[in-house]
């Protein structure tokens, strides 16, 4: 379903060139959960940014679903991240003002669905996350953890193919990480491909496969040898 | 993105910061406010001093000594200091003697100091015929107006305003059958005025003295010409044939011929009206014009909030197009927000002003005792929810394309 190939990103600042992705290449089926590895600046933000259609190539091809993606509008591009992807931000990105209901709802407005329909969609996500109690609180009020897993069925709400996770447990103690990490396994169960960003070793073998990155090439492309054992563990 | 969605989300973005909204529509509210009492002011004001002019009595046709420009009304001559002697009795007896002319009326008039024992005050008097008080429409509340019998024979006798009635005597006595003095003059109260409040020309019309003409000009000015002739036009006859004839028969009386050298200027009641109508349309929209730029200074306001709000709020920008949201529906959520402030402002700003408008009513009908028409124009409502609303997109345009031309991948990186 996602196919890059000799994928560039040059950065222009004051006419000095930065290329934060020098040519990557690789597939990603559907249904598989991939980690994308690699140090800071080692161009894995870049990737997963126009991965997720927030950003643009300078170079390459990206064909999302068998379909070239580099003649699209922005207007398209937008209703991909609406109807196809689904984000969970290492900060949440929660608007803390507004109850859960409201938050997963967010997606649901620019989809256009009718305010009737959206009542069982909201609540089949948060359910889905485990947090129907929280159905109607502000999330300013809700734990780290709970605030993530908001933030999970926010993602969910439009039945995306693609769930793109940027160090979801960055910001999480290790319970409430276990806890947001056996959510998107069962999601990825249940045949939805997730991407996930990560530093950690531990959180990256959850995969099935690891992409590493290093300035801007792919250093490796390997499989994870023994992922269930691996996820039991971080369980533990 | 839906319009209730638009709607709602904005609610709830301007309720949450309650303080800051209510804040930011205050210049709105105090601009619309501004514009409607203004405006309620001006067209009050006009309906005010028209009726005071058609409280002049009906079908009077004016004429002042002294030329006008081009037969537009032009600042009276006395007003200018000069002294015109060009209106005189043989005059009013030429016009008395015309069918088209029901009553001609001559004034006189000077300024003195009016006394009772220790009260003195000083008034205008007014040099009449018998027949002003019917002409002019001056009713008498107590007693009676002096008679043609008075002004033949120099009776010193005369009818006062209720104002200097009750300045002299003291509120709510009689004077009628008491003596003033003016000029050296003592003269008996026959009458007292019905209150009238300040007349056209600005002259109060409470405080004056009512005299026989004929002792006005000989005893009391030493003058044989009058200050103003008005005639009461026949109702057989068009107004404008009656200013006509009186043209005509002024011009034969003084040996004109051409009527540029016109001494003397003729008025209709009508085209005061029109004129006095138009000063105050203009004086209204002068003042509506001030009161607007109160109204830019509130939308300026608005902007600046919009776009501290735009930073702020980067973020949620960034997140509501990674999950979707075009350019498109970022614009007009802010939009939708700067448009509802300055509409919600506006609504306040109209009932602020019908409040302020509707005190001033009350206090100047019930404590200051003027019969003054409330007006609440309609004109001045649309005009208010049209320039606020206007002033919300005009003034909301610039932060929202600010908000929706952000990249996601900074706005959402934005700290």
């Amino acid at each position: 379903m996602i196919d890059v190939r000799d994928l560039k990103k040059d950065y222009i600042d004051e006419g000095e060139v930065t290329s934060a992705l020098r040519g990557v290449s690789f597939t990603i089926n559907k249904g598989d959960f991939v980690s994308i590895m690699g140090p800071s600046g080692s161009g894995k933000s870049t990737l997963v940014q126009i991965l997720s259609f927030l950003d643009r190539p300078t170079g390459g091809t990206y064909t999302f679903f068998g379909r070239k993606t580099d003649d699209l509008s922005d207007i398209e591009l937008a209703h991909i991240r609406n109807k196809s992807i689904g984000f969970v931000f290492q900060s949440f990105n929660l608007l803390t003002r507004l109850t859960s209901y409201e938050n997963v709802e967010i997606p649901l407005i620019y989809s256009g669905v009718p305010v009737a329909s959206r009542k069982k969609m909201i609540e089949d996500a948060i359910r889905s996350v485990g947090l129907e109690e929280k159905i109607y609180v502000e999330t300013a009020k809700l734990s780290g953890g709970q605030k993530q897993r908001i933030a999970i069925a926010r993602a969910l709400v439009n039945d995306p193919d693609i769930i793109f996770a940027d160090e979801p447990t960055g910001n999480l103690d290790s319970v409430s990480g276990a806890q947001v990490m056996s959510i998107l396994d069962g999601l990825n169960r249940n045949g939805r491909t997730v991407i996930l960003v990560t530093h950690e070793t531990n959180t990256a073998e959850f995969a099935d496969r690891i992409i590493r990155l290093r300035d801007g090439v792919l250093e490796s492309d390997t499989p994870v040898k023994n992922p269930h054992r691996s996820r039991e563990q971080f369980a533990k | 993105m839906r319009v209730s969605d638009l709607v709602r989300s904005s609610k709830a973005t301007l309720k949450h910061g309650k303080m800051r909204s209510l804040l930011t529509m205050l210049g709105i509210v105090i601009g619309i406010s501004s514009v409607i009492i203004l405006m309620s002011i001006g067209a009050s004001a006009q309906d005010y001093i028209l009726n005071q002019v058609q409280g002049l009595g009906s079908n009077l046709v004016i004429i002042i000594p002294g030329g006008s420009n081009n037969g537009r009304l032009s600042s009276p001559a006395q007003a200018q200091g000069i002294i015109i002697t060009s209106l005189k009795q043989q005059d009013a007896d030429a016009l008395a003697r015309d069918p088209s002319i029901s009553a001609v009326t001559e004034e006189v008039r000077g300024q003195a100091a009016a006394t009772f024992q220790d009260n003195s005050l000083t008034v205008t008097f007014d040099g009449v015929p018998a027949n002003f008080f019917t002409v002019r429409n001056f009713g008498v509340a107590k007693g009676y107006p002096f008679t043609a019998d008075d002004v033949a024979s120099y009776n010193h006798v005369a009818v006062i305003g209720s104002s200097l009635a009750d300045t002299l005597f003291g509120a709510g006595s009689n004077p009628v059958g008491q003596y003033i003095n003016v000029k050296n003059i003592q003269f008996r109260v026959v009458g007292v005025l019905e209150k009238k409040g300040t007349g056209a020309f600005g002259i109060d019309q409470d405080n004056l003295v009512l005299v026989p003409i004929t002792v006005a000009q000989t005893q009391m000015l030493g003058i044989t010409y009058f200050n103003d002739i008005m005639v009461q036009a026949n109702d057989a006859y068009n107004i404008d044939f009656v200013k006509a004839r009186v043209q005509t028969i002024l011009e034969q009386d003084h040996g004109i011929t051409d009527p540029n050298k016109d001494d003397f200027t003729i008025e209709t009641q009508q085209d005061v009206l029109s004129l006095l109508g138009n000063i105050t349309s203009i004086l209204t929209l002068f003042l509506a014009a001030i009161a607007s730029i109160s109204l830019i200074v509130g939308g300026i306001g608005i902007m600046n909030i919009m776009l501290v709000s735009v930073i702020e709020r980067t973020r949620e920008i960034g997140l509501r197009k990674s999950v979707g949201a075009t350019d498109g529906d970022i614009l007009q959520q802010f939009l939708v927000e700067s448009v509802m402030l300055t509409f919600v402002g506006g609504v306040i700003g109209i009932a602020l002003g019908a409040l302020v408008v509707s005190a001033a009513w009350l206090i100047i009908n019930n404590i200051a005792a003027i019969s003054w028409t409330f007006e609440f124009p309609l004109s001045a409502i649309m005009l208010a929810v049209a320039v606020s609303s206007v002033t919300g997109i005009a003034f909301g345009l610039y932060p929202a394309r600010q908000a929706a031309k952000k990249s996601p991948v900074e706005a959402l990186r934005y700290e």
